[in-house]
Order: structure tokens, then sequence, then C-alpha cells
């Protein structure tokens, strides 16, 4: 307690100005604080958001068809532990050294938290409580089982187990849209956060390999391919988003034969992953300037194809250095996405918009801003955690100093 | 300006005698420079050939059209009977047989030691990742670093990184070594434990064409020392000639400022 002090002392109270700026801040952030409570426990009527709970996490998703979506929740809470426990369990099965490093222990004591809070505090029946505790109880305990277990897998398996990201967003496509034996579900029916971050993981999933061949393609030798890459990302990167948006939707259905244009909802999330790519390829090719040529001479001097050598010597490395700027085009995709209000979606700025448009809702437009700025806060900082995850995942010589 | 005679110890096996063979090469860089000014060269099995010369004098460029990291735009070059030409495929098959030692190392700083070792084996020879580990296995030992086989190569001095480098040409089973200047980028201290394991490459008949400023390595092994300036080849002697008596007064005045 001593030290604490002293250090807090020193920290703070180093000189007379340093005091003086500590104390305006303190005073400043106490008088935000005070305030932003006194609105929140006070002035504000969370019944907004507590009778639109579901509208804003499904939109007008038919009730009796919820229970895929449930489904796809737990599958995801045990893809997100099985994640985040590979990701934050030393590669070396003889090295596994903390289970529960003291920030994942944070993590952990925050989600139980959170699960046990939030489902309260909105009101929700007591059967939904139960599930949401389920979940979260899936998600911590697959956290435990691939941290315990995860490093012992056999190295094969441990590198085919990516490959089940895509296949569960498959899987997640037909839960949500119906088909394989599902009665269907209108993508006009579809809406709040799941369309948004439906939106947003397509869109992620799809401009990753499309920016990195174009950042392949601006390399290129063959001046068709360069040209024809940096017209793409300099046009797309000159247009504004919304511009696209809308263009997207009247100009696809001219474009494509009739009855070939996808539909709205589709045609978005296409406008997202094009806009998206052009950005995520000049971040790759930061990442390959990044490589030094001699890397590129060693694989070739060894024999190596340029594919080969691309894949295996340049690629890793030029991806390692832009992985930071290439999350940062995603959390800002992630954002971006509110754009589609504009031309009709239902994602979680348009839905909010319904709901304030509510007579019954006259007025609370605070609340819900702030439940959609927190909501978009949380979707952010997963993205930003899993990624420095990653980061030191990839980096070696962290790898090193924690071995 | 022809070869005097080598002195080289190399069990002959016949015809496939000459691995490098270069003829009037030229190459002029896009900025129009001159940097080889028509170059012979030719190598036996089992040589060590030596390259010196003042920097700038087109040693690097001269050794890099070998694996075809320069193209040149006159003359030829054959290694181990096969013709460099701008055929890909011959390409890949040319480099798949030379192996190279770069100034800056350059091993693959995201793989282990021992995985910058199996990467190409595995790779291109297409052989199974358990046979290739053992052979890396022993390479390492021979290079005196198998203990450091599973740091990353950052990890290691730069001497060690370059020994590294060297186990990893000689896991393709390369039949040419070629190095480029591989004690330059060296501290003072380090430049001694690669030179041994180049010795001790040159007294098993491993062939191998060096360009270095080492004198003392030189004199000790090369078979025979070839001098550049200004992109020509300016003599080419066995190396006590070379060091004792040049023929040439381009030699003389270079030995004059090293030695």
């Amino acid at each position: 307690m001593d030290t604490l002090l002293r250090r807090l002392r020193h920290e703070l109270f180093a000189s007379k100005v340093d005091g003086l700026i500590t104390l305006v801040l303190l005073g400043l952030i106490g008088a935000g604080g005070a305030g932003f409570l006194r609105w929140a426990l006070g002035q504000a009527q969370w019944a907004v958001v507590r009778a639109n709970s579901t509208l804003f996490a499904l939109g007008r998703y038919p009730i009796e068809q919820q229970w895929r979506l449930w489904l796809l929740t737990a599958l995801l809470a045990v893809a997100t532990g099985i994640t985040w426990g590979m990701l934050r369990s030393h590669p070396r099965p003889d090295r596994v050294g903390v289970l529960w490093p003291r920030n994942d222990r944070i993590a952990a004591v925050l989600l139980a938290l959170l699960a046990l809070g939030l489902p309260l505090a909105l009101g929700l029946s007591g059967a939904v409580q139960l599930r949401w505790w389920g979940i979260t109880a899936l998600l911590l305990l697959w956290r435990w089982l691939a941290g315990r277990f995860g490093p012992g897998l056999p190295p094969l398996l441990k590198r085919l187990l990516p490959l089940g990201l895509p296949l569960l967003y498959l899987l997640g496509m037909v839960l949500i849209h119906g088909g394989l034996g599902l009665s269907p579900v209108s993508s006009s029916e579809w809406g709040g956060l799941m369309l948004t971050l439906l939106e947003a993981s397509f869109a992620i999933l799809l401009c990753f390999p499309l920016g990195v061949l174009l950042a392949l393609g601006r390399r290129s030798e063959l001046p068709l391919l360069r040209w024809g890459s940096v017209l793409y990302i300099e046009f797309i990167r000159g247009a504004p988003l919304i511009t696209l948006l809308f263009l997207g939707q009247n100009m696809l259905g001219f474009l494509l034969p009739g009855g070939m244009a996808p539909e709205r909802v589709w045609r978005a999330a296409w406008v997202l992953t094009l806009f998206a790519a052009a950005y995520l390829a000049e971040a790759v090719r930061s990442g390959l300037a990044a490589v030094p040529r001699g890397q590129l001479e060693a694989a070739r001097s060894l024999g190596m194809s340029l594919p080969q050598a691309f894949a295996s010597v340049v690629l890793p490395q030029a991806l390692r250095v832009a992985l930071p700027s290439m999350v940062g085009q995603f959390i800002s995709l992630l954002q971006d996405t509110t754009l589609l209000s504009l031309i009709g979606l239902m994602e979680l700025l348009g839905t909010a918009r319904t709901v304030m448009a509510n007579p019954a809702f006259l007025g609370r437009n605070a609340e819900v801003y702030f439940t959609l700025a927190v909501l978009f806060w949380c979707c952010c900082a997963a993205l930003g955690l899993g990624s420095r995850a990653l980061e030191r995942r990839l980096d070696p010589a962290a790898l090193a100093r924690s071995g | 300006m022809s070869p005097t005679s080598s002195r080289s110890p190399a069990p002959t096996t016949g015809s496939g005698d000459l691995m490098i063979e270069a003829r009037g090469v030229e190459k002029w860089y896009p900025n129009g420079f001159h940097a080889l000014r028509g170059c012979d060269l030719t190598v036996q099995r089992g040589e060590v050939v030596v390259i010196m010369g003042p920097s700038g004098s087109g040693k690097s460029t001269f050794i890099r059209t070998f694996n075809a990291l320069e193209d040149f735009q006159k003359g030829s070059i054959t290694v181990d009977g096969i013709a460099l030409t701008n055929d890909l495929r011959q390409i890949d098959a040319i480099r798949r047989e030379v192996g190279m030692v770069f100034q800056q190392f350059n091993l693959f700083p995201h793989l282990t030691v021992l995985d910058n070792l199996c990467l190409a084996p595995v790779l291109v020879r297409k052989r199974p990742k358990a046979e290739v580990k053992e052979q890396a296995m022993a390479l390492l030992r021979r290079v005196g670093i198998a203990e450091q086989a599973s740091k990353f190569p950052g990890q290691l001095s730069g001497g060690q990184q370059q020994r590294v480098a060297i186990a990893r040409a000689l896991c393709m089973e390369p039949r040419i070594l070629l190095f480029d200047e591989p004690t330059s980028a060296l501290d003072p201290e380090m430049v001694r434990e690669v030179l041994d394991v180049m010795l001790s490459l040159a007294a098993e008949h491993i062939t191998m064409v060096v360009v270095t400023h080492e004198v003392k390595f030189a004199r000790q092994v090369a078979s025979r020392v070839v001098l550049m300036a200004e992109g020509e080849v300016v003599e080419v002697a066995d190396p006590e000639t070379f060091f004792t008596n040049p023929s040439q007064e381009r030699s003389r005045r270079f030995l004059d400022q090293i030695l």
C-alpha cells in the first residue's frame, strides 16, 4: 500500500505543474462521470432498449425460427472459445505455462459478470436468461479445453482447425437463410446486430483474399494485370462508400442478366467487399514492401517457384507486418456497415431509426444511440483483442521470450 | 587472359567435369550502366574458384548470373550441362543444383533454424519431411549449431546465422555452391567460424565459386583466383602466382591496396 501511494505520487504529482494538470484532469473526469451517471441512472429511460432488445439483436426474424439463431450463437461461442484457447496457449506442448494468463482471467470474469447481469438488466424472461448463461458457460468451457488440450493435438489437426471457421460460416448461412430442410427466411426479415455482423463478416472474409490478389497484381510484371489493379484500387479509393452503395443498388440490376442480380442484402455485402478489398490491398502492399528483396532471392536460389516463394516466404512475413493496419481496416469496415441503413437495410442503425420513429419511444434517442455505441465498441474491442493475440502468436521474437 | 592450369584435386569422372562455362557475358543495367563487359570463366568439378576485385567491379553481379538472379544481354552461360536461357523451367532446374550463400544471410526470419533448412527440400524436391529433418540435423551438427535448431534466426549471432545459411544451401544437395561475400557483413571475431566451415567444404571437393576479400582463405583453398575490375575478368591464376607474381598491372595495383 505504501509503495502504491509512493508510485501514484511519483507519477501524478512529480512536480507542481504535473500536480496541477492531474487535479484539473481529475476534476474534468469526475464532473463528466458524475454527469453521465446522473443521466444513465436518473433521467434515462431504458425501457426503450428493454422492450426492443430482440429487435436490436435479430430484426424481424420470425419467432418460431429463432431457435436456429440460438444454435448458431452456441456454435459461435464454441468456436470463439476454441480460438481464444488456441491463440493464448503456447504452441509447444512441453511449454504450456499458465492456462489462464492474468488478462484472460480478467476477460473471463468480465464475460461471466456480463452474462449474469445483462440479461437481468434487460429484464429478459427466465428461459432466455438461462440460455445466455449456458452459452457463456459453453464459451468458457471450450476456452479451458482448448487451452488445456489444444497444444497437445497432432500438428496436422492443429493446421486444419482454422478451416473450421469458413465451414462454420457456411453452416451459419444455412441456419440464417434456411434450406437443406429448414424453411427459408427471406433476407428482408433479417436485421439488427445479426445483419450488421453478417454483412461485416462476409466482407471481411472475402475482401482478404481479394485484397492480397490485388496487392500482388499491383506488383506484377504483367502490365495489364498491374495497371488493372492500380486502376481498380485508385478508382475505389477515390469514391465515397455511400455513392458506391447507391451505385450497387441501382446498377447491378442493369448490369447482370434478369434475375441474376442478388438480393439487396447481398448486393450491399458485395459492394462492401469490393470497397474494403481496395483498402486492404494497400495495407498488404505496405507489408510486401517491408520484406527485404533478399528473402525472395534466397527462396528462388533454393529452387522454389515464384508461387512457392510467395506462399511460404514472402506473404507470411508481409501479412504479419500488415496485420495491424488490416485489422484497422476491418474495424472501420464494421463501422461502415451503418451506412447500409441509408440504402434501406435494417442493420443496427436502421433498426434503431425505426425504433426511434415509434411514437411510444419519442425522445429516447440518447438511450438508443448509447446502446448502439456500446454494441459497436464491444465488437471492435473483440476484433482488436483477437488481432493482438494473433500478432503475438505470429511474432517469433515474442514467442521466444515467452518460451 | 586464358585460365592458367588449375591444380584441382577433384576426382575426374569423364565428360561431366565442366560445371560452369561462361563465355563473353555482357550485362547492362536498365539505367545503361555496363556492369559486365565480356566475362569468361570456366569452373571444373571440385574446384574452388575465388573471385576478388575492388567494389563495383561486377564480381557479385557475375556470380549472380550463374543462377539467374541477374539476367545478361550477351554471351552464354552453361551450368552443369544446362544452358541458361529465358526458359523458366531451365532456370528452376539450374537453381535446384546451384546453392547460394548471401552476404546478408537472408535466412527466413519467420521459420525456425530447422524449418529454414527443411522448407526447400520438402517443397521443391518433394522429399518426405522426416527424412529431410534427419539430414538437416546432421548438417546443423556439421556446422556446429545443432543445439540451436528450434531457435529463430533473429536469436542467433551473425556467424551462426551464416553457418545456418550454408547448411540451408547444402540441404538441397547442390552440385555447386556460390558464395557472395559470405563474411563481409560479419563482426571480425565471427569471420573465422564461417571460413572454417567453408574450408571443410573445400576439403570435400565441393565445387565452389567464392566472392571474397579473405586473402588467407584464397591462398589456403583456391584452385584458381580470378581478379575482376570494371566489369572485366582481368586475370585468372593459381593463388601462388596471383599473390606473389601477378601478370597484370591492374592485379598488382589491387594487391598493393589490400595486402
